[in-house]
C-alpha cells in the first residue's frame, strides 16, 4: 500500500495568536522593566547606555505585536488515517511526521493561558530519544480530543 | 507447560534477598562514608577524639541498621508473568514488573559477589531514564537463583516454554557468535588509548609534579634516575630536548597502559552468543557481566571506527536497544571485530551490514558550501589582519581553511542508502559511523531547514529512534528538499 503524505495543511485556531502574545508579554515585560531599572541607576552614565532599553523595547514590541501572527501563519498540521504532520517555523523550519502506530501515549493539555482562549494542546509521546514529545498547540478542546481518539483507535488496532 | 507456576516454589510472603546482602551492601556504605570520615578526621585532628569516635560510631551504627532494615523489609515475588518487589519500612512501595516489558535481564558480579557465589540481577524495562538504577534490581541473590529467574523471564517473554536447563547448558557447548581472545582484547586496549587521559596526565605532571616528586618533564627527575650513570646524566642535563622526549614517552606509556588495563578489566573473556531470543554477552575480568539483548528490542545497529582502527581493518559494532548499557547508551556487541565478523552478527539477526552498492546517495553539496563560504570569509579577514596583528593571524587563516577542508572530507564520506526496508547512514571522515536502521523502527521524522540552509537548497532529516542518546543522532545532514520529500514518502507512506 502506498499512500502519499498529506499536503493540505490546516491552520490552528486564530485564538492561538493571543496565547503567543500573552506568553511573549510575560517573558518580555519583566526584562524590559529590568533594563529600564538598570538604565536608570547605572547605564545613564554611559554614552550609549540608552541602547540596552531601546533594544529590549524593540524586541519586546515586535515579539508581542508582529511575531505571534507570523508564528501562527507558519504553523499548520495535517492528518490522515495513518500519521500526523506538524509544520512550524520559517527562520527555523521544522516539518515533523509521526506515524500513529509509533505513538506511545497521548495527552491533551491546556494551561491557564490556553483556557483563557478556550484552546488545548495535543501532546504526542513517541519512543524516540529525539522528538520524544511532539506538541501541537492551539486546537479546540473537542478537536484535540477527537484527534486523540483517532490515534488511540489506531494504536489499539496495531496492538491486536 | 505454559501454565505451570513459577519454577521454584515460593513462599506466600515472597523471598528475601540473600542474607549476605548485608556484607555486599557494606561496600556501598563505605563509599558513601567519605563525608563522615572526613568529618571524623577533622575532629580527631582538632583533638576532639570523643566526638570523632561518636560521629563515626553513630554513622556506622546507623548505616548497618539501615542495611538490616532494608534487607528485612525487602521482598520479591517471582510470579508467572511478573516480578513483584515490596520494600520500605515507613512508606512501603510495591512494584510490579511485567515480563512482557522487560528488555534486558542483566546478571552482574562484583569481586565480592564472585567470591561468595552471588550475583546482582537487574531487569531493564526501558522506562524513564531517571529511575534507571531503581527499577527491578535485586542487589544480592545466589548465582543459581539469578540464573533461574532469568530463564523464567526469558521463557515467559517469548510466550513459549523452553526447557531452561537445555538452553543454558546447550549454549555452553555451542560455538560463540563472536568472541575475543586475549590477543584481541589487548589490541582493543591499545586503541582505547585516549588523548584525554594523556592531556590530564601532562597537566597533572606539570602542576603537581614537584609535589608528588614525579615530573618526567623536568631534568631533575631524570638526573636523579640516572645518577648511576654519570655520562648519561651529564648528557641529559645538557639537552633539555632529550628530557622532553623521554618524559613524553613515559606519559605515553602510562596513557596506553591505562587504556590497556581498563579494556582488559572490561572486555576480558568477551563472548557473544546467539540465543533463541536474542544476543547474550558475557565479559569482564573482576566484575563479570552477563547481558541478554532480546532481538526484537534491538532498534538499530551502529558500526563505528576511528582513523587508526580503520587502517588496520578493525571496527566496533553496537546495538541500540530500548535499554541502555550503563552510561554508554548502546550495547557493544563486538568491541573490536573484522568486518566479516560484524556482518555475521548482523546476519544472525536477519539484517544486512551494507546495502547494495547502487543504493548509496551522497549528501547535497550545500553541506560544504554553506560552511565553506563563511569560513573562507573568515580566512580572508584573518589574512588581511596579518598586516595589523602579525603572522599569528596567518595561523588563524590556516585554521579556518583546514576547517573548510575537513567539512569537505566529511561530505565525501557521508552518504545514505535505502535498500528494501533498511536505511543506512554513513557519517564522518575522521571517526566514521554507519547507522543501520530498519524503517519500521523510525518513531518520527523531522525535515528541518533554516534561512541559511534554504539559501543553499538543502534540508536536514532527523529521525526519532528509541534508545541510545541524543549525542548520536540519526540524521541525514544535507539533502535537497525534493530528495527529502521523496525519501520521507518512501520511509513513512507504506
Amino acid at each position: 500500500m502506498t499512500a502519499t503524505i498529506p499536503d493540505d495543511l490546516q491552520p490552528v485556531e486564530p485564538g492561538y495568536r493571543h496565547v503567543l502574545r500573552l506568553q511573549a508579554a510575560i517573558f518580555w515585560v519583566p526584562l524590559l522593566i529590568g533594563s529600564l531599572v538598570l538604565y536608570h541607576f547605572v547605564l545613564f552614565e554611559f554614552r550609549f547606555g540608552v541602547a540596552l532599553p531601546l533594544v529590549a523595547f524593540l524586541l519586546a514590541f515586535s515579539s508581542v505585536t508582529y511575531a505571534p501572527s507570523r508564528i501562527y501563519r507558519r504553523l499548520g498540521y495535517a492528518l490522515d488515517e495513518r500519521l500526523v504532520r506538524i509544520v512550524r517555523g520559517w527562520l527555523f523550519h521544522t516539518d515533523t511526521i509521526v506515524p500513529f502506530v509509533r505513538v506511545q501515549h497521548i495527552d491533551v493539555t491546556s494551561g491557564p493561558l490556553d483556557k483563557m482562549f478556550g484552546l488545548a494542546n495535543l501532546v504526542v509521546h513517541t519512543a524516540g530519544t529525539h522528538n520524544s514529545v511532539v506538541t501541537l498547540p492551539g486546537l479546540r478542546p473537542d478537536r484535540a480530543a477527537a484527534i486523540r481518539d483517532a490515534i488511540r483507535a489506531e494504536i489499539r488496532a496495531d496492538a491486536e | 507447560m505454559t501454565d505451570d507456576p513459577a519454577p521454584a516454589p515460593v513462599e506466600q510472603r515472597g523471598e528475601r534477598l540473600h542474607p549476605l546482602f548485608l556484607l555486599t551492601g557494606l561496600g556501598k556504605v563505605i563509599r558513601g562514608a567519605w563525608g563522615a570520615l572526613a568529618g571524623g578526621a577533622y575532629l580527631a585532628f582538632r583533638g576532639d577524639l570523643t566526638l570523632a569516635v561518636l560521629l563515626l560510631g553513630s554513622f556506622v551504627g546507623f548505616s548497618v541498621a539501615a542495611l538490616v532494615v532494608k534487607w528485612w523489609t525487602f521482598r520479591f515475588h517471582l510470579e508467572r508473568d511478573e516480578l513483584r518487589i515490596d520494600q520500605g519500612l515507613v512508606s512501603r512501595s510495591s512494584r510490579a514488573i511485567p515480563f512482557d516489558r522487560v528488555t534486558d535481564v542483566d546478571i552482574e558480579q562484583g569481586p565480592l559477589h564472585r567470591l561468595l557465589g552471588l550475583a546482582r540481577l537487574r531487569m531493564e524495562t526501558g522506562a524513564s531514564a531517571g529511575a534507571k538504577d531503581q527499577e527491578g534490581t535485586l542487589e544480592t541473590v545466589s548465582l543459581a537463583r539469578a540464573g533461574e529467574i532469568r530463564d523464567h523471564v526469558r521463557a515467559r517473554r517469548r510466550g513459549i516454554a523452553t526447557d531452561p536447563v537445555a538452553e543454558t547448558s546447550g549454549l555452553a557447548e555451542a560455538p560463540p557468535l563472536f568472541a575475543m581472545d586475549m590477543r584481541r582484547v589487548l589490541i582493543a586496549g591499545l586503541f582505547n588509548f585516549s588523548l584525554a587521559i594523556l592531556a590530564v596526565l601532562f597537566g597533572a605532571s606539570q602542576t603537581f609534579g614537584d609535589l608528588i616528586g614525579f615530573d618526567p618533564l623536568s631534568r631533575a627527575f631524570w638526573s636523579g634516575l640516572l645518577a648511576q650513570s654519570a655520562p648519561l646524566q651529564a648528557y641529559v642535563m645538557a639537552h633539555r630536548f632529550v628530557t622532553i622526549v623521554a618524559g613524553s614517552l613515559v606519559l605515553g606509556v602510562i596513557g596506553v597502559g591505562t587504556g590497556l588495563v581498563r579494556t582488559l578489566l572490561r572486555e576480558h573473556g568477551f563472548r557473544l552468543d546467539r540465543t533463541d531470543s536474542g544476543l547474550r554477552r558475557r565479559r569482564g575480568l573482576l566484575t563479570l557481566t552477563d547481558v541478554t539483548i532480546p532481538a526484537r528490542r534491538i532498534q538499530a545497529a551502529i558500526l563505528a571506527t576511528g582513523p587508526i582502527r580503520r587502517a588496520f581493518g578493525w571496527t566496533t559494532l553496537k546495538m541500540q536497544s530500548l535499554a541502555s548499557d550503563g552510561a554508554q547508551g548502546s550495547h557493544v556487541v563486538a568491541p573490536l571485530a573484522r568486518l566479516d565478523e560484524a556482518e555475521r552478527i548482523q546476519h544472525s539477526l536477519g539484517r544486512p551490514l551494507a546495502p547494495h552498492a547502487d543504493h548509496w546517495r551522497g549528501l547535497s553539496f550545500g553541506y560544504v558550501t554553506s560552511m565553506a563560504i563563511p569560513l573562507a570569509l573568515l580566512a580572508l579577514i584573518a589574512t588581511v589582519a596579518t598586516a595589523v596583528v602579525g603572522p599569528v593571524a596567518l595561523l588563524a587563516a590556516a585554521g579556518f581553511t583546514l576547517a573548510a577542508v575537513v567539512r569537505w572530507a566529511e561530505w565525501r564520506h557521508s552518504r545514505y542508502a535505502l535498500d528494501g526496508d533498511m536505511l543506512f547512514i554513513d557519517h564522518g571522515w575522521w571517526r566514521q559511523r554507519r547507522s543501520i536502521l530498519p524503517v519500521a523502527r523510525i518513531q518520527s521524522l523531522d525535515v528541518t531547514d533554516n534561512a541559511w540552509t534554504r539559501l543553499f537548497g538543502f534540508s536536514r532529516i532527523r529521525l526519532g529512534v528509541a534508545g541510545g542518546t541524543l549525542l548520536v543522532p540519526f540524521a541525514i545532514d544535507a539533502i535537497t528538499r525534493d530528495d527529502a520529500r521523496a525519501l520521507r514518502q518512501r520511509l513513512l507512506a507504506r
